[in-house]
């Protein structure tokens, strides 16, 4: 009976050394995940801080001579502030409006009842279905047809709308129930009341998902800018990035520091919005 | 005079609705005027433009050529270098990201702390331009100054060539935007499988069975809707790489053709060679394998339970 006992005892600690073990080799792993991911942006940051003698060199990770003359080449010849403007103004615009006509659409696809309104929702997301490849030129030849082409607008103009943003706040606010918008409307609010005071209010998580990747996704875009700026004084920061591969042939420690300079604010607001981000992409995977 | 009660609700109901008429007409009014000025009218112009000669100068004017140009395609040899690098590169960024997405996320799922320390970091390079990351890999894969040939040197492994060279120039490429994308799949995985209820593993557990058989009995199949969307979220967005390989290589799809893709000549042949027909008739091509892929997975994949 005792020597059962004893069996039994050591089995499980053995079976509680097992899952220890189990655990620490998944962190170790986990780890080396981390540790992937984050070193290129190390050697990045630090090598934007180097000399190109002392950078292609390549003998320590850290500066021996801190230098911010990469950054003043960039920001001071190859027009950063200007591209850094640029992006700023085509990212905030396009966030506001998509934040807007996406949740404003998505309430009266979710709460309203009109003819023909599940064959509108269905054609409106048949857009996401066609490559982006299909609609460049035609696209292109649109833009141009009403003057915006080489115009940071034209850049604007075509994500004013965003078919995902309509979708995903119209699964969230078929979510919300019909009887808190009734009892607004019962006690007399307009349409425009119950939109502002209590549709935004309550969705304000996902909003702020999707204002994440609006930003993120306009700040980084490359294809469309790419087609549409060609002077300097439009370019984006991706194009202006980009164009540093032949103003500075072979210049890492430029190239660094120019990455460094379109990448900080993104990073910053990852830092601040880190849960949005997951919680977004989370919130659409699922529902799916 | 007594109303009927039923009357009584329609009228309320007709009140109700009135202000929600001007409301939706003000928010459906310009949505669907910049949806077809937008996104309808560019792809009904699409299609126009695929079977035309397109006059830039006088559009209207353009010769009704057919499929002609679908026949010129065919003909053309940098055409089929598209077709199968683009095949390749969705093919093996499908390989490689599905297993490696399902690895990271069942070990993030089975530690419970850390875990968003975790996701944090690994989601990182998600968010960060790709423009920049392209260029970053581009010096970290340098043949001789590159840090990633100095740490392959320290383990023993032999060093590469990485984006000069045309055999491994497209793996590169693949391997990079592996790196970059991978925390956004891991992100979807994991809260799917977070989303199994602990049951089935208790259950699965009694049974006997160990971490390997739970993994492909109970996390697998129970993932289905999941698995789903990002298999076809990661399909497309193989077969649709542009950047990387317009800022990677020395010059957009070099070196030679190695990385020379689809969404490359399109957009070379329209803003480069100025045949707007040729390169519209090009993305349909492209359209046809994102659907026609997209439609066999749905049918294969998709399962028919839901929780």
């Amino acid at each position: 009976m005792q020597s059962k006992d004893s069996a039994t005892t050591s089995s499980y600690q053995r079976a509680a050394l097992i899952e220890q073990v189990r655990v620490a080799v998944v962190h170790a792993i986990l780890l080396c995940i981390v540790f992937i991911s984050v070193m290129p942006f190390v050697w990045m940051f630090f090598g934007s801080f180097k000399s190109y003698v002392e950078l292609t060199a390549g003998e320590s990770l850290l500066p021996q001579d801190w230098t911010v003359d990469n950054y003043r080449a960039i920001i001071f010849r190859a027009n950063f502030p200007q591209a850094f403007w640029n992006s700023s103004l085509v990212s905030l615009i396009v966030t506001l409006s998509v934040l807007f006509t996406s949740t404003a659409a998505a309430y009266v696809f979710a709460k309203y009842r009109f003819w023909g309104k599940e064959q509108l929702f269905v054609v409106v997301l048949s857009t996401m279905m066609v490559p982006f490849a299909v609609v460049l030129v035609p696209l292109y030849v649109t833009i141009a047809d009403i003057g915006l082409s080489n115009k940071l607008g034209g850049v604007i103009v075509p994500v004013l709308f965003s078919t995902f943003g309509i979708f995903l706040m119209r699964q969230f606010l078929e979510g919300i129930p019909s009887d808190l918008i009734d009892a607004g409307r019962i006690d007399g609010a307009s349409e425009w009341w119950i939109f502002s005071r209590i549709i935004i209010p309550l969705s304000s998580a996902p909003m702020a998902a999707l204002a994440v990747f609006t930003f993120l996704f306009n700040w980084d875009n490359f294809l469309w800018p790419l087609v549409v700026l060609t002077s300097p004084q439009t370019k984006t920061l991706p194009l202006v990035l980009a164009g540093l591969r032949s103003l500075y042939w072979e210049r890492y420690d430029m190239w660094a520091a120019g990455s460094m300079l379109t990448v900080a604010p993104v990073m910053l607001l990852y830092a601040v919005a880190q849960k949005q981000f997951i919680r977004g992409i989370t919130m659409t995977g699922l529902k799916a | 005079m007594v109303s009927q009660p039923g009357d009584r609700l329609t009228a309320t109901r007709r009140i109700l609705r009135k202000p929600q008429f001007w409301f939706g007409l003000a928010v459906l009014a310009p949505l669907i005027v910049w949806y077809v000025w937008f996104a309808f009218s560019p792809i009904v112009r699409a299609f126009w433009m695929a079977v035309v000669e397109y006059q830039i100068l006088r559009p209207e004017e353009s010769p009704f050529v057919g499929l002609q140009h679908f026949r010129m395609l065919f003909e053309y040899k940098l055409f089929w270098v598209s077709i199968r690098n683009t095949l390749i590169y969705a093919a093996v960024f499908y390989a490689g990201m599905v297993p490696l997405a399902l690895f990271v996320s069942a070990c993030l799922t089975s530690v419970a702390r850390g875990r968003s320390f975790y996701q944090f970091v690994i989601f990182l390079p998600v968010v960060v331009s790709l423009v920049a990351i392209s260029l970053l890999f581009k010096m970290l894969m340098n043949p001789q100054l590159g840090q990633i040939n100095q740490f392959l040197k320290a383990l023993g492994i032999p060093p590469s060539q990485f984006l000069t060279s045309h055999e491994s120039a497209l793996y590169s490429v693949i391997g990079v935007d592996i790196w970059k994308a991978l925390g956004f799949y891991v992100v979807i995985l994991t809260a799917g499988m977070l989303n199994i209820p602990e049951e089935m593993y208790d259950a699965a557990k009694v049974d006997g069975a160990g971490i390997w058989q739970r993994f492909w009995r109970v996390t697998l199949p129970l993932l289905g809707h999941t698995l789903t969307l990002v298999s076809v979220l990661i399909v497309m967005h193989g077969l649709q790489v542009f950047t990387q390989v317009v800022v990677m290589p020395s010059q957009p799809g070099g070196p030679g053709n190695a990385t020379y893709v689809l969404n490359l000549l399109v957009y070379n042949e329209a803003f480069t060679n100025l045949r707007f027909g040729f390169a519209t008739a090009t993305a349909f091509t492209l359209f046809l394998f994102v659907f026609l892929i997209t439609v066999v997975q749905l049918r294969l994949l998709r399962p028919s339970w839901s929780y």
